[in-house]
C-alpha cells in the first residue's frame, strides 16, 4: 500500500508531523474529570461537520462543556472529512485533533479501506466503533481490533433516503453518537438538531424530517457508557517526527501519480458497460472529465474503477444506452 | 483559405490523455473536462501557468494528475508568470543552451475570477506586449473554489453565496456579466474563441486553429459546475449544450479581430429550458415565477443574436417574449 498518509499535515507543519495530541496543563488544574472524545469520519457532503456540531450542542444543552471542530483538506465533495466532539463535565483543556477517541462514528463504510482516512487509529481500550452499515462484520475484514472495543451498526443512509430523500446523515449520525455516549436526552438532541439546521438555512420542513430521523435512530440504539473518568496527564511532550519526501509517497516525482488517491471510493453509483450493446462510438471517452475511461483495441471503453468518481456523465451520454448503473455497496 | 482540420467527428478526439485520474476536483467538473480536451490538442510539451482557482486543487501535492508541467502563481499574476517562462525559453534557445525541440507551449489557466476580475490587468499587459502564449479561462461564472461567490462573470439572475435571493433583491445577482471576449478583442490579439466541451469538434478545431498564430491565443470555455450551479453531475454535457442551444453561451471566434459565430442554432430554445434545470436559478421559478427577470434574460439573448445575425448575415429564429 502506498504511503500517502499525513502529507497534508506534513505540508502545513513544514515537514514535521504531530504524532500525539498537544496537551499542556498547569499543575493547579489537575483533577479527576469525565471526558468523552468522539471522532466522526465521513465524506464531504454527508454532514460530518454538522453531526459533530449537533452532538456538541445537544451535550451543551445538558449542561456539559463541549468542543467541536472539523478538519478537511482542499478536496471536493466526496473526499474524506473528519470532525471531533469533546464532551466533559469540567473545563476541557485539550485542543485539536482527537487522536485517541472513545467513540468513532464511521459514516461511510468505504472509508474503512482508505489509506488516508485511517479511521480506527488510536481507538481507546473499551472504546466503541459505530459503522453506518447494516452489519459491522466488514470492519473485521479491514482491521484487527482489540477485543474490548465494542461495535455497533445501523444503516443510517437507507433511513435518510427513506425519510429525507437524500443520503445526508448529519442528524442521523449525531443521534447515533448521542445515544451511544448516553449523556444526552432525546429532547436535548431534538433541540440541537433544530438549532444547528436552522443555522445552515434548512427549510422548516426539512428540519422536521431531520428531527424525525434523529428520533428514529436515537430509539434504535442502546447506550454503551463510554464516558471515562481519568486524571489528566500533566504535560505531554509532543515528539515531532521528521518526514522526508520519500516517506510521503513512493512515487513523489512520477508523472500522473494522483492515481494512488483512488478516487473510486467517492462513487455512490457505478457505471457498468454492456459490451453487447456498445457500438464503440467513443462518446463516453470524449466526455469523461476524469480520464477514468480508456478505449480498448476494439474501441469499446474500459472503466478504471479505482479512479472513476461516478459522475455518470458516460451513462447519461451513451447514445445506445449501453452503460448501466449499479448502487455501489463497498468500493474496495 | 480555411485550415483543413484534423478534427471532424467525436472519434477524432485524440486518444492520449495528459491528465491522470485521481485529482481532487468535484465529480463531473466541466472545467476539468475543458482542460483535458485542450491538452489533447496541444500535446505534451506544455507548461500550465495557473492562477488560484478550482484547477489549483487539481494538483494536491504531492499527488499530481498532470503529465506535463505546472507553475502556480498568485491570483493576479498568471500572465506575468507566462511572460517569464516564455522569455526564458526564448533566450535559452537563442543562446543555444537548449534545443528548440525542448521548447514548451506556455498556457495560462485561470477561472473566471482571475480572468474577469483579479487578473484582468496582467492579462491586458500580456496581450499588449503580444506575448506568444495561450490563455484558457474555464468560466463557471463564480468563485467556485471558495464556495461560489459572485464574480464579474456571474450572469443576471444567478444566486451565489454572496448574492442570495433576498426580499430586497429577489432576483439574486443583478449585475451583468462583463463581456470578456470584447474586452480582449479591443486589444487586437490574433485569435480569441469561446468554447464548450459539449461541442467537442468545434472546441478541438479552435485550439488547433489558434495554434497557427503567433502571439496571444485566448479562450473562454464554459465550465459546467454541478456543485455551484446545482445540478446532478451527470448532466454537465447536457447543461453546456443547453447553454449553447438557448443562445446563452455563443460559440464564436475572432481572427485578427474579425468575429464569426461558429455554431449558430437555427432556432433558439427558450432560456428557461436552461435556467429551470439549475438550483442557482430556482428562485426565478419557486415559490413564484419571476416573469420579469426571465423575460429580461430572454430579451438580452435575443438582442445579442439579432445584432450578430445582422453583422454576420445569418438567419436565426429568436424566442418571442
Ligand atoms: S462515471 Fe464519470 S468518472 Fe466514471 S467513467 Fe463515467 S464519466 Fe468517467
Ligand atoms: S458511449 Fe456507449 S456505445 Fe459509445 S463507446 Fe461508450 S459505452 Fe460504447
Ligand atoms: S466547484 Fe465547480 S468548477 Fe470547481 S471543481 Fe467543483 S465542479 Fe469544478
Amino acid at each position: 500500500m502506498p504511503l500517502i498518509t499525513n502529507y497534508f499535515l506534513a505540508l502545513t507543519l513544514d515537514f514535521y508531523i504531530l504524532t500525539q495530541p498537544l496537551i499542556v496543563i498547569p499543575d493547579k488544574f489537575l483533577m479527576i474529570l469525565m471526558i468523552v472524545r468522539v471522532r466522526f469520519h465521513g465524506r464531504g457532503g454527508q454532514g460530518a461537520k454538522t453531526a459533530s456540531r449537533i452532538l456538541g450542542t445537544a451535550s451543551f444543552v445538558e449542561g456539559m462543556n463541549v468542543q467541536d471542530s472539523p478538519v478537511y483538506g482542499a478536496e471536493r465533495r466526496g473526499a474524506p472529512v473528519t470532525a471531533f466532539t469533546r464532551i466533559s463535565d469540567s473545563e476541557i483543556l485539550e485542543r485539536g485533533y482527537v487522536f485517541d477517541p472513545d467513540l468513532l462514528i464511521v459514516m461511510d463504510a468505504t472509508l474503512l479501506a482508505s489509506p488516508v482516512a485511517k479511521v480506527t487509529d488510536g481507538i481507546r481500550k473499551k472504546g466503541a466503533i459505530f459503522l453506518n452499515a447494516q452489519s459491522a462484520n466488514i470492519i473485521g475484514e479491514h482491521y484487527t481490533l482489540p477485543s474490548d472495543v465494542r461495535i455497533a451498526s445501523y444503516d443510517l443512509t437507507s433511513s435518510a433516503m427513506e425519510m429525507l430523500g437524500k443520503p445526508i446523515i448529519s442528524s442521523a449520525s449525531a443521534a447515533a453518537a448521542a445515544r451511544l455516549v448516553g449523556l444526552v436526552k432525546e429532547s436535548s438532541l431534538e433541540q440541537a438538531i433544530v438549532t444547528e439546521l436552522e443555522e445552515i438555512g434548512l427549510s422548516e420542513e426539512m428540519i422536521k424530517k431531520n428531527v424525525m430521523l434523529g428520533r428514529k435512530i436515537f430509539s434504535s440504539l442502546e447506550p454503551l457508557e463510554l464516558a471515562t473518568e481519568e486524571s489528566e496527564k500533566k504535560l505531554r511532550i509532543v515528539p515531532l517526527e521528521m518526514i522526508t519526501s520519500n516517506d510521503g509517497l513512493e512515487d513523489i516525482i512520477a508523472v500522473g501519480n494522483s492515481k494512488v488517491a483512488k478516487t473510486g471510493s467517492w462513487r455512490i453509483f457505478k457505471p457498468v458497460v454492456d459490451y453487447e450493446k456498445c457500438t464503440a462510438c467513443t462518446v463516453c471517452y470524449a466526455y469523461c472529465p476524469e480520464s477514468a475511461l480508456i478505449l480498448r483495441q476494439d474501441g469499446k471503453p474500459e472503466i478504471d474503477y479505482d479512479n472513476c468518481k461516478g459522475c455518470l456523465i458516460c451513462y447519461r451520454e451513451c447514445p445506445p444506452k449501453a452503460i448501466n448503473i449499479e448502487r455501489e455497496v463497498i468500493a474496495f | 483559405m480555411e485550415l483543413q482540420s484534423k478534427y471532424k467527428t467525436l472519434r477524432d478526439v485524440p486518444q492520449i490523455d495528459y491528465l491522470a485520474p485521481g485529482g481532487s476536483l468535484c465529480a463531473g467538473c466541466g472545467g476539468l473536462l475543458a482542460v483535458r480536451l485542450f491538452h489533447k490538442v496541444l500535446g505534451k510539451n506544455v507548461v500550465w501557468v495557473n492562477a488560484a482557482g478550482c484547477m489549483t486543487i487539481m494538483v494536491n501535492y504531492p499527488l499530481v494528475p498532470l503529465k506535463s508541467n505546472w507553475l502556480y502563481t498568485a491570483f493576479a499574476s498568471a500572465p506575468a508568470g507566462a511572460q517569464g517562462i516564455r522569455d526564458a525559453f526564448d533566450i535559452l534557445i537563442r543562446k543555444g543552451k537548449i534545443p528548440e525541440s525542448e521548447d514548451l507551449k506556455v498556457v495560462v489557466l485561470t477561472g473566471d475570477g482571475a480572468a474577469y476580475d483579479i487578473g484582468l490587468q496582467s492579462t491586458s499587459g500580456a496581450i499588449y506586449r503580444n506575448l506568444d502564449f495561450y490563455y484558457l479561462c474555464y468560466d463557471n461564472q463564480a468563485y467556485g473554489n471558495t464556495g461560489f461567490q459572485v464574480s464579474s462573470a456571474t450572469p443576471v439572475g444567478s444566486a451565489t453565496a454572496t448574492t442570495p435571493p433576498v426580499p430586497s433583491e429577489p432576483a439574486g445577482n443583478i449585475q451583468k456579466r462583463k463581456d470578456l471576449f470584447e474586452i480582449w478583442r479591443a486589444h487586437n490579439p490574433p485569435y480569441i474563441a469561446t468554447l464548450s466541451s459539449s461541442y467537442t469538434v468545434d472546441f478541438l478545431r479552435k485550439v488547433e486553429k489558434g495554434s497557427t498564430f503567433k502571439g496571444p491565443k485566448l479562450y473562454i470555455s464554459l465550465a459546467g459546475c454541478p456543485t455551484g450551479w446545482g445540478y446532478d453531475p451527470r448532466e454537465t454535457i447536457r447543461e453546456e449544450k443547453l447553454a449553447v442551444e438557448t443562445g446563452i453561451w455563443p460559440l464564436k471566434e475572432a481572427v485578427e479581430g474579425k468575429v464569426k459565430h461558429t455554431v449558430v442554432p437555427r432556432a433558439l430554445k427558450p432560456v428557461e429550458e436552461y435556467l429551470a434545470t439549475q438550483s442557482r436559478y430556482q428562485h426565478l421559478f419557486n415559490p413564484v415565477r419571476r416573469k420579469e427577470v426571465i423575460r429580461s434574460i430572454q430579451e438580452q439573448v435575443n438582442l445579442y443574436w439579432e445584432e450578430a445575425s445582422k453583422r454576420e448575415d445569418f438567419e436565426i429564429k429568436l424566442v418571442n417574449t
